[in-house]
């Protein structure tokens, strides 16, 4: 019986035949989806992390300095948002990223003994700490990478604190942080009088009004009888931060290089595979093969190369992910959940970046005339 | 029964279905000329060879007749429409036409009857019919159990025949053979020739074929001869 021969087997037995190149361009554009899915991953999760934190604590509204990338507000303001009349309650506070021991950096949160965000955290062992005292609480996955229980003492910018208590939280940020009195942390931060963000809690919204809509009534609010301050709704800080925002900025900076390494390696691949089989082409051309037909074949091959490419570069990344969950220099900014459609949306772009290579050396294919190509040696 | 060389009598001589009129093809901004003025009228059913020394343009005509090529001057009729306007060339060339080369012309990467299915991927036709036809044609050549050889595993005389397999793939009303036997011996020659002709008369298809032997030239029922980018008989 004879084989039988599909347009895509055609296309696979062309790029099989140089198979080296084809799988040095594969680890070209595996590379490329591989940082990309384990580095935006990496920042959406982050984001992600970010805005878990914010619901589960109840904030509805961040108030930061406007304008400038590190915030510095004082600390006294607290009043007069709290005087605005939506509000219930305003938490101050510092957040700041800190080296705890040369391999282990976590987010130091600085918050009142009486802040509402305790609220949300369940206390595994200990008890909470009190203003004014060398005390710290300690998220679980964060005590357990250290090594630390409660009673244990733990260096931070060369201030011992005693472990008060060891809390769970509801996000992967909560779990690897550390959060110490906030008069604590403007020692330790050289921020006294001063605070990051005010975290403010609204009053429930009246019948009738929809929640996005009082969030933003009441940021209008809190900016109005505060000048020079920006008040997010939480979901919009989430996403917006300084550090989120860096995180978003390096990961699609880095993957966007690295994308583009693995499409320019498609390029060159289906551009010396054109030149190659120029011949070929002709051959092709002479048996009736439309211009569009030739751009089809070379295009199916680029495309090819994109799938399997994106597909273990999705595979790469998912496990990078996962891998850095584990860690515990990583493990408290990022989970290891990555949504199904973002893999796919991952494995989309990888199709698409060979699409695009293929685009040039297709065309270029497809302008050859029969006889051109037939005389090419 | 027609013997090897002799390619049989005409079958059909209702009208010209190829025909050239002034056909000029210049090369190098016009420096060289292939052919100087070309008129010719090739019949439905007819077989011609074209004949004439190397260099005289012989298969430069036989690519304007197939649609591989365009003229510098002139026009190539298609049952009377103009090849290139009225009649599209990649079209004509997947349902009209149907090439032979000296070289074959195979793809190396694909097996014989893949070569005979990369014919018909154009043709939007149905996979499992596309390897029927091509598996029914090898077998029609004699190559039934060399269907799955790649064509470095297959003879000369093999691998034309798998090229006159994948000539057939789409059924032409035109066959075009330039120089087929060129790389065969007498023995594979004198076979392809009678595999061609017995072809041509079995379906009343119109084969031109070029050559420079003077057997095949003068055992077909016509014979062009051109020299010089000119047709002289």
């Amino acid at each position: 019986m004879a084989s039988q021969l599909s347009f895509t087997g055609f296309a696979w037995k062309n790029l099989w035949r140089r198979r080296l190149r084809t799988l040095l361009t594969l680890v070209g554009i595996t590379m490329g989806i591989g940082a990309f899915v384990a580095l935006v991953g990496f920042s959406r999760a982050f984001e992600h992390e970010w805005m878990r934190m914010y619901t589960s604590s109840g904030i509805d509204i961040a108030v930061v300095q406007s304008n400038l990338l590190s915030s510095s507000i004082d600390e006294s303001l607290a009043t007069k948002i709290s005087a605005v009349p939506d509000v219930a309650q305003v938490a101050p506070m510092i957040f700041n990223l800190m080296d705890l021991t040369p391999e282990v950096n976590a987010l130091v949160y600085g918050w009142r003994a009486n802040s509402y965000e305790l609220d949300s955290l369940t206390l595994l062992s200990g008890h909470r700490f009190h203003d004014g005292t060398q005390e710290i609480l300690l998220g679980d996955l964060l005590a357990s990478n250290l090594g630390k229980k409660v009673g244990d003492m733990l260096s931070i910018q060369g201030t011992n604190f005693t472990v008060a208590g060891v809390f769970h939280g509801g996000s992967a940020l909560e779990a690897g942080s550390v959060i110490m009195p906030l008069d604590q942390m403007q020692i330790v931060a050289g921020m006294e009088g001063k605070v990051t963000a005010f975290h403010v809690k609204l009053r429930a919204a009246p019948a009738g009004e929809s929640y996005d809509d009082y969030v933003k009534q009441a940021s209008a609010a809190i900016e109005a009888v505060l000048p020079g301050t920006r008040a997010f709704p939480a979901a919009e800080r989430a996403a917006n931060n300084q550090i989120v925002a860096l995180a978003h900025s390096v990961a699609w900076g880095t993957s966007a290089i690295a994308l583009l390494i693995g499409i320019l390696g498609i390029a060159n691949t289906m551009a010396m595979s054109v030149f190659e089989r120029t011949r070929e082409i002709g051959i092709l051309r002479a048996l009736g093969w439309k211009g569009r037909h030739v751009i089809l074949l070379i295009l199916a091959e680029a495309a090819a190369l994109g799938f399997v490419g994106g597909l273990v570069g999705v595979g790469v990344g998912w496990g990078t992910l996962r891998l850095l969950s584990t860690l515990p220099q990583t493990a408290s900014v990022v989970s290891a959940s990555v949504s199904p459609s973002y893999l796919l949306e991952s494995l989309l772009i990888a199709i698409a970046a060979g699409l695009l290579a293929g685009a040039y050396p297709a065309w270029r294919g497809a302008r050859l005339s029969p006889m051109e190509a037939l005389r090419y040696e | 029964m027609s013997s090897p060389l002799n390619g049989g009598s005409p079958i059909s001589t209702s009208g010209p279905i190829l025909e050239a009129r002034g056909l000029v093809k210049s090369y190098d901004e016009g420096r060289v000329e292939a052919l100087r003025g070309v008129d010719l009228k090739i019949d439905a059913g007819e077989y011609a060879a074209i004949s004439g020394p190397s260099g005289s343009g012989k298969s430069t005509l036989l690519h304007l007749l197939g649609g591989l090529d365009t003229a510098t001057q002139g026009q190539v009729f298609f049952n009377g429409s103009v090849l290139g306007k009225a009649v599209d060339l990649d079209t004509y060339r997947s349902r009209q036409v149907g090439f032979i080369f000296q070289a074959f012309y195979l793809l190396p990467t694909l097996r014989a009857a893949e070569n005979v299915q990369v014919a018909m991927l154009a043709l939007h036709e149905k996979a499992n019919h596309r390897a029927e036809r091509a598996a029914a044609l090898l077998e029609e050549m004699g190559l039934g159990t060399r269907m799955n050889h790649f064509p470095n595993q297959l003879s000369a005389g093999e691998r034309q025949r798998v090229a006159i397999a994948r000539a057939l793939a789409n059924d032409p009303t035109l066959l075009l053979a330039d120089e087929p036997t060129g790389n065969l011996d007498s023995v594979n020659s004198a076979h392809i020739m009678d595999l061609l002709c017995g072809i041509r008369e079995q379906r009343g298809m119109t084969m031109i074929v070029v050559t420079h032997e003077n057997d095949i030239a003068n055992a077909a029922p016509r014979h062009i001869r051109i020299r010089d980018g000119k047709i002289e008989s």
